[in-house]
Parts: C-alpha cells; structure tokens; sequence
C-alpha cells in the first residue's frame, strides 16, 4: 500500500429491519382467505329449498329473490325432486333477510301476466322471472312449498259467501262495490257442493265492514245491462269501464237496515239490480267497530328497521 | 477483518468491517445499502410468494366481476370467461387468457418457492437453475396479467348501461399481481449458485 494515500472512508453499520415482520404479509394474505370464507359461510343467511310445480323462467346462479322490490338472495340450482312432480329451488338468502326463512312464508314466481283487466309483472318481461315470499311468523324451517300464484295479501276484513246460479265474469281478486266505491274483493269462486249454485267467497274491508246488513242486497255488476221498453227506449248501463272487463259485485244497503253481518254470512248474489236498491241511501256510521276490534298493522317502528327484518 | 468494497450506487471505495448479525452496512457518503446479496433476498421471496400463493386460490374460485344488467345478475370467474371464449370459438384469445392469467402466475409462484425453500440443499443445483430457466421464459407474458386487469376496468365503465361491480376475484388477483411482482423483484439470482460458505459474507 502507498503510504501517500488518505485513509479509505468507512461504510457505517446500521440496524438491520426486523426480517420477521416480512412473514405478516402471507399471514395478512392468508386472512384475507379468511375473511372471504367467513363472509360466506358466517356470515351468510340460510339456504332454502322451495319446491315449485314449475320454475319456468328462472335461471340457476342468475334469478333474484326479492322481497318489497329488494333483493334478498339469489337462487343456485333448479333441480327436479325425486318424484319429478316438482322442481327444488335451492336459494340463498342474505343474512339480513334470514328472517324470511320461516314457517308460513310463502313463495311465488313473479311472471308477466296479461289478463282481462289485469297487467302485472311487466318488468319481469325485460329482467326475468324472480320469486318473492310473503313471510310467516312460524318457527326457522328451510323447505318450502311454492305456490303458483301471488296469494290475495290477508287484511283484517268481513268474510262472506255469496250464492249465485251462475259465475258472471267474476274472478278472483274482482271488485266489490258500494255506491261504486271499491270496499273489498272476491277472494275465491268455486261450485257449490251440490253443484246447483256458484259460491263465490269475498270479503269488505273491515273499515267498510258496517255497511254490509243482514238483509243488504247484492248484485253483479258487471258486463252491460240493455234494456228496450216500448216506451223508455233503449236503455244501456255499465257500472264502470273496469267491470265491464273484469266483472264486479255492488251491494246496497236497505234505510230499515238490520245487524251487521258477521264473518261467513250468506248472501245471494243477484244477476242485476232493481231500481229500488239502487235508490236505498241509509246513513251508517263507519266508525261504529269497537276500537278493539280493529286490528291495525304496527305502524314503523325505528327500533324494529334497525334490527333488519320483523315479520 | 476488513475489506475494501465499492459502493454500488456512489462508487466510492471505502473500506468495510465484518458486520454483526442483523446489522446492515451504508456507504460513507451517499447512505445507501451495500450489500453482498439483495438484503433478505430469501425470506423477501418466500414470503411474497407464500402469501401470492395463498390468494391465487380465491382469485381463480371467486368472481372477477358482477354484472347486473336489468334485473339479470352474471358473475364470472377468470376460468368461466376462457370457457366462454372457448365455447365462441375464440381459441386463441382463450388459450391466451388460460396461459397467462392462470397457468404463468401459478407455475412462477410454485417455481420461486421451490428454489428459495432449496437453496441450502447444493445437490438440488441442477433442479434450482433450470426452474429458474423457465420463470425467466415465462416471466414476460405474466405481465399480461395487467391487461386482464384493464379489461375489468374497462368493464366497470359499462356502469351506464349494466351495473358491474369488482367481485372479490379482481382484488385478489391484483394482490398476486403485485406480490409475483415483488417476489421477483426482491430475488438475487446470484443465489442460484452460491455455496454455503459464501452466503454467509
């Protein structure tokens, strides 16, 4: 070595980085793993099976449950039951809807239906099929059996039977009417049992409840009514445009009015009205139910929605 | 005992001790690192690949994307897309989805494991270069990795006429992107080779 030349600088010596926190990034890639696993099978709401007659239009991994127009699950496979009378829709809920899976709920394919009177499920035209459950209190079950057509939602209303000698263009969900306000619907329609008479099932909503009497008279609304007198004329009514297609029921309650009706109570269904009952204008208190008997649906309740969903 | 060394990044001759265990060694002037090997070369591979290992399993069995369009709700996972693209007959394109998003992460993930858990066993040489051969042939068609992912980007731009969300897949995938990315980037290949007693310098 030159002695002439300067001393060589000296590299420093540090702390060396902790090499062990280099193993936190599998640890922290292994939990993401995790996280996943426990988003899907924790975290995730219960899987049902809803056997359907027919999933028509329902596609496995694509079609939606929806609930109020939400989304709250998704179907995975369609696969026939093993007497091939039914197909088993297997679905998956989301957690927030786990609720949905009890006793009692009930579940349908929403189509599009184009009927005299009635279009609904139009959109499913353009986005599909999708099942949507009306839901029970009952017990947590994950089978069900699914229905073909919406239910009739069930409110608190006067059930009554109504006989006449033939249907009309009644159907289900019909109007009934007084005074050409709608006050409740025909729930069903079937022949009687001795196959003499159609005993068609409606009920009046329970804030029209007093106006039915025992001795009210009930007509068929529907259709048009011609009358040619030698001396009227020519004489064409209608009671509505949407009862000209969908048929219709108009009751009319008499000045001398009896007791209200009670649930079941028998009418007969006239085929039209007379001009009398149509004059009958009695006054009847609508509120005259007893508080208790009204059975109101809870109104929202902030500490329910927070909770997710109560039936 | 001391050795002259020359700064990798300065150049500057300086002249350095043997340095204590966990200790690393700055140059004079310019404070940078010097070094022998890449500093933790080993462990630096291992776990980035390790942990590229562990989420290149949810991100070939989760959804890269979900579409709602109109009700309709489509997932698709990276080997549904080459499916699809195979039931088009678009082969090419497909087998070139199916090489480079699937098979190249993969096998570069498997291949720098093997070689870093194998360095100290010298009879494993042969084995070690020639895995390494392959990561280097492979290595440039894994950056098409980054196109997939713009073709997801370009996906989420549909936003107006379909809603498309990122699925857990896309998150995942970026993530082994990144970690292949760096696995490589922190390996020494000088390593390869070396004997024992020189790893120790």
């Amino acid at each position: 070595m030159n002695e002439k030349s300067p001393p060589l600088p000296k590299a420093q010596v540090g702390k060396s980085h902790l090499n062990w926190l280099l193993w936190l990034i599998p640890v922290a890639a292994a939990l993401v793993c995790a996280w996943f696993l426990a988003q899907d099978f924790i975290f995730a709401g219960p899987t049902i099976t809803i056997y359907f007659e027919n999933a028509d239009g329902l596609q496995e991994q694509n079609s939606l449950v929806e609930y109020r127009g939400v989304k709250v699950g998704e179907v995975g496979t369609l696969k026939l039951s093993n007497d091939r009378q039914r197909v088993a829709v297997k679905a998956q809920l989301d957690a927030s809807a786990a609720n949905l899976a009890r006793q009692g709920s009930v579940f349908w394919i929403v189509r599009p239906q184009v009927k005299l009177g009635a279009l609904s499920g139009l959109q499913t035209i353009v986005s599909g099929n999708y099942i949507t459950v009306e839901p029970g209190n009952g017990l947590r079950t994950n089978q069900f059996i699914g229905v073909e057509t919406a239910p009739i939602k069930p409110v608190q209303a006067l059930d009554i039977q109504l006989h006449a000698p033939k249907l009309g263009s009644l159907q289900p969900l019909s109007p009934v009417f007084y005074k050409e306000i709608q006050v409740g619907e025909v729930l069903d329609c079937r022949l009687g049992d001795d196959a003499r008479e159609v005993v068609i099932h409606a009920r009046i909503r329970e804030e029209y409840a007093p106006l039915v009497r025992m001795n009210s008279k009930f007509w068929n609304a529907g259709g048009i009514n011609i009358h040619i007198g030698l001396f009227s004329g020519a004489n064409i009514s209608a009671e509505s445009a949407e009862t000209l297609i969908s048929g219709g029921i108009e009751f009319a309650t008499p000045p001398d009015f009896q007791n209200t009706a009670t649930n079941g109570t028998v009418f007969s269904l006239n085929e039209k009205s007379e001009d009398e009952w149509e004059k009958w204008s009695p006054a009847i208190s609508l509120h005259a139910v007893p508080e208790a008997v009204i059975n109101k649906p809870p109104a929202a309740d902030l500490r329910n929605l927070r909770s997710g969903f109560t039936p | 005992m001391e050795k002259l060394v020359a700064c990798q990044t300065c150049g500057l001759v300086q002249e350095v001790d043997v340095a204590p265990k966990d200790s690393v060694i700055k140059c004079a002037r310019c404070h940078f690192q010097i070094f022998h090997r890449r500093v933790d070369s080993r462990v630096r591979t291992l776990t980035f690949s390790v942990a590229a290992l562990i989420l290149y399993i949810p991100s070939n069995l989760y959804p890269i994307v979900t579409a709602e369009y109109q009700g309709h709700h489509i997932q698709t996972t990276i080997f549904q897309g080459i499916h699809s693209l195979f039931s088009l007959h678009q082969y090419f394109i497909g087998s070139l989805m199916f090489f480079t998003s699937m098979l190249t992460p993969g096998l570069k993930i498997i291949g720098l494991i093997f070689i870093t858990l194998t360095l100290d066993w010298p009879h494993w040489k042969k084995a070690r270069t020639w895995v390494f051969k392959i990561i280097r042939i492979i290595d440039p068609w894994n950056m098409l990795e980054v196109f997939l992912l713009a073709i997801c980007v370009s996906m989420v731009e549909l936003g107006e006429v379909a809603t498309v969300h990122p699925g857990r897949g896309v998150f995942s995938f970026a993530a082994v992107v990144v970690l292949t990315l760096l696995a490589t980037l922190s390996f020494d290949s000088r390593l390869l080779w070396d004997s024992s007693a020189e790893r120790k310098l």
